[in-house]
């Protein structure tokens, strides 16, 4: 079972991937407590398409139900190739005057996911984000950069 | 949704979610504060990386001028945020109950 829906690329359509997100947990019985780390990833994958993709098509979102959890899809057409999974690594140890917000998010999201893989078709243009949150996922604090990690 | 209440002496206390729609608000709200400005995060139910980013910036801001952000009532899931980002080592975190 999967519930899909597509977003246009604007901020203030996050409340409506959020919606989309609530519901689809809701229809799909997923446990509640994934939710919030679900909906950080998204937030910043979808965010990041809106400041830095330069297509107009809407972005797809594809919420699958699978054993403990839920295996999501971020699909975004007219895409440059950009590889989420290999984004350079922020240095979480610097004082407060050193450090800058920017890629916080893309740091984050192998921690709070049991995978990530990233996939781009060329002659599409397209590129799929595709991470996989179950209730077996441990926190993880070597996940900087891996590709495809698992808990 | 985001609220954000109190300061200038008092607690400030925020809740629910503070995602990119809201940090641009909440940002605003903050530059107004100076000195030790204490967070109250009983209810904040959500942060993103842009909710980090206004904090920081608050932070600093407040640093710059002998002041500080401590957050208080920190959630598990928030303490966990905290710490994958390093923001446990800059921040003064009090968890909640």
């Amino acid at each position: 079972m999967s519930e899909r829906a597509a977003f246009p690329r604007r901020i203030d359509a996050l409340a409506a991937v959020v919606a989309f997100t609530a519901a689809a947990f809701e229809r799909l019985h997923v446990p509640l407590e994934l939710r919030r780390d679900v909906d950080f990833v998204l937030e910043e994958l979808f965010t990041n398409v809106v400041k830095y993709g330069r297509g107009s098509a809407p972005v797809a979102i594809e919420i699958l139900a699978v054993a403990g959890g839920v295996e999501v899809t971020l699909t975004e057409p007219e895409a440059e190739r950009f590889d989420v999974t290999r984004a350079p690594v922020v240095d979480t140890t610097l004082p407060a005057e050193s450090r800058r917000p920017g890629g916080l998010g893309l740091h984050l999201i192998p921690r709070l996911v049991d995978s990530v893989k990233y996939d781009y078709s060329e002659p599409e243009r397209c590129s799929r984000i595709t991470f996989r949150k179950t209730r077996t996922c441990a926190p993880r604090d070597d996940a900087a950069g891996d590709e495809g990690a698992t808990c | 949704m985001l609220t954000i209440e109190g300061g200038d002496g008092s607690p400030v206390v925020i809740s629910g979610r503070l995602d990119a729609t809201q940090a641009a608000a909440a940002q605003s709200y903050l530059d107004r504060l100076a000195g030790v400005v204490t967070l109250d995060c009983a209810s904040l139910e959500y942060l993103s990386s842009a909710g980090l980013g206004v904090l920081l910036k608050t932070h600093k801001r407040l640093l710059g001028a002998g002041g500080r952000l401590r957050l208080t009532e920190v959630s598990r899931h928030l303490q966990d945020i905290f710490s994958y980002s390093g923001f446990d080592q800059i921040l003064e975190i009090e968890p909640g109950r």
